[in-house]
């Protein structure tokens, strides 16, 4: 189980917002969230994809703008992504942190990212 | 591997497992270590923390606790277990741990304190123990025995199983160098070099018993082929304080009322702080300085070298306020409490994977919040000139140790909280009868002759200090028993 095309499209949206990155290194990590559902065992990848469908469609639901979250002006989701990650409900704050917590593993693999905060190449010098 | 056999099959590969199957190798018996993970090949090394997590953990990293909360419960899963991917903290047992955990059960008899110590003496030479030297406390470590000499705090470099650390804070990214002293690189070969076979890649489901006694065990390869194991002389049983439970249960082994009960853990959470110098937390030792001043009231802090992908997960803000926090990577220490928790859990077997039950009390959380209020103190001791308590609901940054005091406030549900477990106990514990434990002092099942569970499952209470030395130095001294 992995994303689509179109939902890698759609998350890399939010991606960028979240980590103030560039679309291509926005889409890079929806790519690695689409390998990484392919490589964790099922019950965790249906939660994790649950939860990509649930923040790519939900805005009705939160701010009540009936669009997918990539066709939301910036504006809108600002209030958005505001709504998950500050949400009283502890299930729906904790699914936008864990999307968050993964999503970073991949942006911290990213080469560009590492070059800008200085760091050397993921993998380690075994020497 | 149908119709194998040997002496003792030993389930499990980390810390206990790998001890065990040297001593019965060195007592000249014919042993199979049965690995449910993968071997671990230079290949495996130091690739980051997804890679590390995909490869070389349980449930790829997604193994989790569910209660009031979800805790996030790590495990390594891969020949050698934990001791591949955890921070090479190696923990002489202090007295006051041994009498909380073994004197109050009734243990000392048949589990003495000095029996250990003994034990712990071949272990540090073994594994060359020595304390991380300062070239290897890195700015992380610097900064924390900065501020704990400022505080008057008890504190000290970390005992650790490394020759020569080269420093790549990299250790739970099963080190990049093979410079970790960990059970594959150790007691493993070395029982291998005394015939002992490893057995990678071969998941246990079920322990056979005939008449009363385990006779085998069975389960499927990597490759979904069935194997079977019989064992002439037993079957030790060392897969941990989660996966043994779930053995024993879907075995039929009893008595129920305990097996997978008594769930105790560590569960921690992190502070950062940014300082105005350059820390480079990525240089140095993953795990290097510790402060022991607050053991006695159940908390332990220590220093986490965090990796950037981990370090961003609970940094407030969002885009360009995000970017900005990132920036500051390169001058931020982390580091942990990680606290005694006098919670219970219960652990089962949910198909292949275990079922988790676990909420930390009242009392631990507020123990967790003097942790993070004394976290918060020594980074502005060490000159931090903003921490992130990583709370939700209490604030976000602070600026001066004068607003410390608003953490009193901090939440107290554990659902407000950053929570991660590792160090996990009790689930098989011992105990005189099956009325009281799953296994006797001698690490013996009550319900079943020649099986012995011999990991952190038998510890009758909480440790409340890192336990690899402990559940090793066990694990020689039951096994040794039984050669």
């Amino acid at each position: 189980m992995g994303l689509g095309p179109d939902a890698q499209r759609r998350i890399a949206v939010v991606l960028a917002d979240v980590f103030g990155e560039s679309p291509d290194v926005a889409l890079a990590v929806a790519a690695f969230l689409d390998g990484y559902l392919r490589r964790v065992p099922r019950p965790s990848a249906i939660g994790l994809r649950l939860a990509v469908w649930a923040l790519t469609w939900m805005p009705l639901l939160f701010i009540g703008v009936p669009l997918p979250v990539d066709a939301l002006s910036p504006a809108a989701r600002a209030r958005y992504l505001d709504r998950w990650a500050s949400a009283r409900t502890y299930f729906v704050r904790e699914a936008f942190y864990l999307l968050k917590a993964i999503a970073l593993m991949g942006w911290g693999a990213q080469p560009d990212v590492r070059a800008r905060l200085g760091l050397g190449p993921l993998a380690a010098e075994r020497a | 591997m149908s119709g194998d056999i040997a002496d003792f099959v030993v389930v499990g590969s980390g810390a206990a497992g790998a001890t065990a199957a040297l001593v019965l190798a060195e007592a000249g018996h014919e042993v199979a270590v049965v690995e449910e993970g993968p071997a671990v090949g230079d290949r495996d090394r130091g690739l980051g923390s997804s890679e590390a997590f995909l490869r070389l953990f349980r449930d790829q990293g997604t193994q989790v606790a569910m209660g009031r909360s979800v805790i996030p419960i790590l495990q390594g899963r891969c020949l050698g277990g934990t001791t591949v991917v955890n921070g090479a903290i190696v923990w002489r047992l202090p007295e006051d741990a041994y009498e909380r955990c073994f004197g109050v059960a009734g243990a000392r008899e048949h589990v003495p304190y000095r029996a250990l110590l003994e034990k712990m003496d071949r272990i540090e030479r073994d594994l060359s123990i020595a304390p991380a030297p300062d070239r290897l406390l890195g700015g992380n470590g610097t900064l924390m025995k900065v501020g704990a000499e400022r505080l008057g705090w008890a504190a000290h470099a970390i005992r650790r199983n490394v020759v020569d650390c080269r420093g790549s804070g990299r250790c739970l990214e099963a080190c990049p160098t093979r410079r970790k002293r960990s059970m594959e690189t150790t007691y493993l070969p070395r029982a291998a070099s005394l015939g002992a076979r490893l057995l990678p890649g071969h998941e246990v489901h079920q322990i056979e018993t005939s008449a009363g006694a385990a006779v085998a065990v069975s389960g499927r390869t990597s490759t979904g082929a069935p194997f079977r194991i019989a064992a002439r002389r037993g079957v030790v049983l060392a897969a941990s304080a989660i996966q043994s439970p779930c053995i024993l249960a879907r075995s039929g082994i009893g008595p129920r009322e305990h097996v997978g009960a008594h769930f105790h853990a560590h569960p921690g959470t992190a502070v950062s702080g940014i300082y105005r110098d350059p820390v480079r937390i990525w240089e140095g030792a993953t795990q290097s300085y510790e402060v022991d001043e607050f053991r006695p009231q159940g908390f332990k802090i220590e220093v986490v070298g965090l990796p950037v992908e981990l370090a961003g997960v609970r940094m407030p803000g969002r885009g360009e306020d995000f970017q900005r926090a990132m920036r500051d990577y390169g001058h931020m220490a982390v580091w942990g409490v990680q606290v005694r928790a006098e919670a219970q859990g219960t652990v089962s077997p949910l198909g292949r994977r275990a079922h988790i039950r676990y909420t930390p009390t009242r009392a631990d959380m507020v123990t967790f919040r003097e942790g993070v209020k004394r976290l918060c103190e020594l980074h502005f001791a060490a000159g931090a000139v903003r921490v992130y308590p990583g709370v939700h609901g209490g604030p976000d940054a602070l600026t001066s140790p004068d607003e410390i005091e608003r953490l009193d406030k901090l939440p107290l549900d554990p659902r407000d909280w950053s929570l991660i477990a590792s160090h996990l106990f009790g689930t098989c514990r011992m105990g005189a009868s099956d009325r009281d434990g799953v296994v006797g002092w001698d690490g013996a099942a009550h319900h079943a002759r020649r099986l012995w569970v011999l990991d952190a499952s038998v510890f009758p209470g909480n440790l409340g200090v890192n336990p690899q030395h402990t559940i090793m130095a066990l694990a020689m001294h039951l096994a040794e028993r039984i050669a």
